[in-house]
């Protein structure tokens, strides 16, 4: 795979995308806003929230055995897989034993991180996503730039020259039109499915409860009509009662849309009953894949993570490099600890470095996740892989001589300060300092102020007579 | 397969069990869960409140006074178009009689004959008035595709199951809830906002989502 700084060269090249994601991020986050101030005692929610969460990983081994009863209770299968082949495995299984053919999906970000969709084809099967925003993207043979909003890095002329394309119907930039086209198209491939597979937003450990949320009611229809419906399920992803899980959906829909609740939620308890049109059979797969071991690491708070993507949304590193550049399933803020804690760090050790740390994140997160905290720990266990330059080391040398020296520090300043006010809007000049160019050939150069803090400073105490 | 998977489960149990001594998981904290009571409202409010949120969520709500006038507004909207319906005996106020000498399917219709009708039509186990939700209990004669396969999905409401939160409700009707095979909460038409987030209705579910409340 490519460099991460040259995912991230090619993220802030690209005009297209940089409007694409202040567009999409600032509207969502100022819709989150306004949700979150219609909320009563939200704050309070949250923390409770956040209890519950703690409270389900620090007994997570009972909680699973529960859930598993639970699950049984109403007649669903239930499977465990250890890591991503088992996962796949698994899947294929159950579909090979029924000879299906052509799958259907509902989007679920765990079948991504273990790449499900390439071992099934891979077994001979044919596999459709069907939320908007991920049938785009599987027909473009692209990835997910976004939890919540898939495709937030294309045009509408992008999709409409995408689906002229790959569909063969005549080209349209009008998102109503475009998705006619994909009911259309995605309502025979949900009555052609054998089988359906979802990821799930919780499992309610009391009652053996899957809960799905979608706007466009995929997920209803990936868990109606095929007669196999398979749910992958994380063993982090556990509530413990109906009551708790009533409050999650406020907090999440909130948190992603800045909706009061998603259009549909479903919350499925086995297979249909009777002359019922439902699936036949309902597999819970329970997968690991890493999580156990995070479970006992400093990434543990991690693991409360509902996805709403809202901490994407506020991250000023997200904002300008949008999902690609975070180069796995997971982006944003907390990408950056889920990709190193899943996949270990040796080849993700940039992403914790990708943050300023400002703290927005940890602000808009509902189960309050401490961020930043966690971002730290991996920076402090980062190995510093990279020896600086021969230059860049001189030029630290240097630097420190100097700055060691209040009166050669302040001579240099004064100096540096006179002569780039000098050389003011010959940015042609400023952006080609050599050494400094790869910062200055992205950025304007900032001519400084005409007198510097520390003059202002000194000015301020000399007024002030003290 | 049956024994790698009791092995895998083995596996996986026993490191989180290891790891749960182990995680360094925030404190529990003190909480308060008086503040998240729900507010009783009296019965008259309950019915305006629905009506605000159903309005926003661009819902078409009709109130109807008796059992007469749901049937006529009922007639009024079904036209002469095909409904995949309940089962007669779980729609409210004989709503059944409305249908009859009408193209109608049922859930033990073939699903592609299911998804050809223009109307769904159903009753509903809950109206949640602080969100503007549906709640639909599926099971045996309530099936899931009447609320889902046609582009309109017309929902019939007694005013007695009306509940100010969802709580309210589970905490009523918790055993019907327990058994049902699937419960969906349904809050207004079918959208996506996945392109340049411009909002589109009826992307897979009903673009149009009309109520009728009765007595
Ligand atoms: S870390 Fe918090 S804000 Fe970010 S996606 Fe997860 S729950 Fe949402």
């Amino acid at each position: 795979m490519s460099h991460f700084s040259d995912r991230v060269d090619k993220a802030l090249a690209d005009d297209n995308l940089s409007e694409a994601l202040k567009k999409a991020t600032s509207q969502l986050v100022s819709r989150r806003s306004t949700a979150f101030s219609s909320l009563e005692d939200a704050e309070n929610l949250r923390d409770i929230a956040r209890n519950t969460k703690m409270k389900i990983l620090h007994n997570l081994e009972d909680n699973l055995l529960k859930f598993e009863k639970s699950l049984q209770k109403n007649g669903s299968h239930v499977h465990w897989a250890k890591d991503a082949e088992e996962a796949n495995n698994v899947v294929i299984e159950i579909a090979q034993k029924q000879a299906v053919k052509k799958i259907v999906k509902s989007k679920s970000m765990l079948s991504e991180e273990i790449h499900l969709n390439t071992a099934l084809i891979k077994a001979g099967m044919q596999v459709v996503e069907t939320d908007l925003g991920e049938y785009i993207v599987q027909l473009a043979g692209d990835k997910p730039s976004h939890i919540i909003a898939p495709i937030i890095h294309m045009t509408r002329e992008d999709v409409g020259n995408l689906m002229h394309d790959r569909l063969s119907v005549p080209f349209s930039d009008e998102p109503e039109v475009l998705t006619r086209i994909a009911r259309r198209k995605l309502r025979q491939e949900f009555l052609d499915a054998d089988m359906g597979i979802t990821g799930a937003n919780f499992g309610v450990v009391e009652t053996g409860s899957i809960c799905l949320v979608t706007n466009e009611g995929n997920a209803r229809m990936v868990t109606t009509l095929p007669k196999i419906h398979v749910v992958l399920i994380g063993i982090e992803k556990l509530v413990a009662t109906f009551e708790d899980l009533n409050r999650f959906l406020k907090l999440l829909a909130r948190s992603a849309t800045g909706q009061k609740l998603s259009v549909y939620t479903s919350i499925i308890q086995g297979p249909g009953k009777g002359t019922e049109t439902g699936p036949e059979e309902v597999h819970v797969v329970l997968v690991d894949n890493g999580r156990s071991g995070m479970l006992g690491g400093d990434l543990a708070e991690s693991l409360a993570c509902i996805r709403c993507g809202a901490c994407l949304n506020v991250c000023p590193i997200y904002k300008n490099i949008g999902g690609h550049a975070y180069g796995d399933t997971y982006a944003g803020p907390i990408g950056s600890i889920i990709t190193p804690g899943l996949r270990g760090l040796a080849q993700w050790h940039e992403l914790p470095a990708a943050s300023t740390l400002c703290g927005a994140c940890k602000e808009v997160c509902p189960i309050r996740i401490d961020i930043p905290k966690m971002l730290l720990k991996l920076r402090q266990v980062t190995p510093p892989k990279v020896k600086a330059s021969i230059s860049l080391r001189m030029a630290i040398k240097c630097f420190a001589v100097i700055a060691g020296i209040p009166k050669v520090y302040k001579g240099f300043t004064a100096f540096g300060s006179r002569l780039l006010r000098f050389l003011g809007s010959k940015s042609w000049l400023t952006n080609n300092i050599p050494l400094l160019d790869r910062w200055t050939k992205v950025r304007d150069f900032k001519t400084p102020a005409k007198k510097s803090f520390q003059r202002m400073w000194q000015e301020k105490i000399a007024k002030d007579g003290k | 397969m049956e024994n790698k998977l009791s092995k895998s489960k083995e596996v996986i149990l026993t490191r989180v069990r290891e790891s749960q001594v182990l995680a360094r998981l925030p404190e529990i904290m003190p909480e308060s869960t008086d503040g998240l009571k729900s507010h009783h409202q009296p019965e008259s409010d309950l019915l305006n409140s629905l009506q605000k949120e159903f309005d926003l969520l661009g819902v078409e709500t009709y109130v109807e006074k008796n059992q007469k006038a749901v049937c006529k507004r009922l007639r009024n909207l079904l036209q002469d178009k095909s409904v995949l319906s309940w089962n007669l005996d779980n729609l409210p106020y004989d709503a059944g009689t409305v249908l009859q000498s009408r193209n109608v399917y049922f859930e033990r219709d073939d699903k592609i004959i299911q998804a050809s009708a223009d109307i769904g039509l159903t009753g509903c186990d809950a109206a949640i008035a602080e969100t503007g939700s549906l709640v639909l209990l599926s099971g045996e004669g309530k099936p899931r595709t009447a609320s889902l396969l046609p582009f309109e999905h017309i929902a019939l409401i007694r005013q007695s199951d009306i509940y100010f939160t969802m709580s309210d409700f589970f905490d009523k009707k918790g055993k019907e809830v327990s058994q049902a095979s699937c419960i969906d909460i349904i809050t207004g038409p079918s959208r996506t906002a996945d392109i340049e987030l411009s909002l589109t209705l009826g992307v897979h579910g009903p673009g149009k989502v009309i109520v009728v409340i009765g007595p």
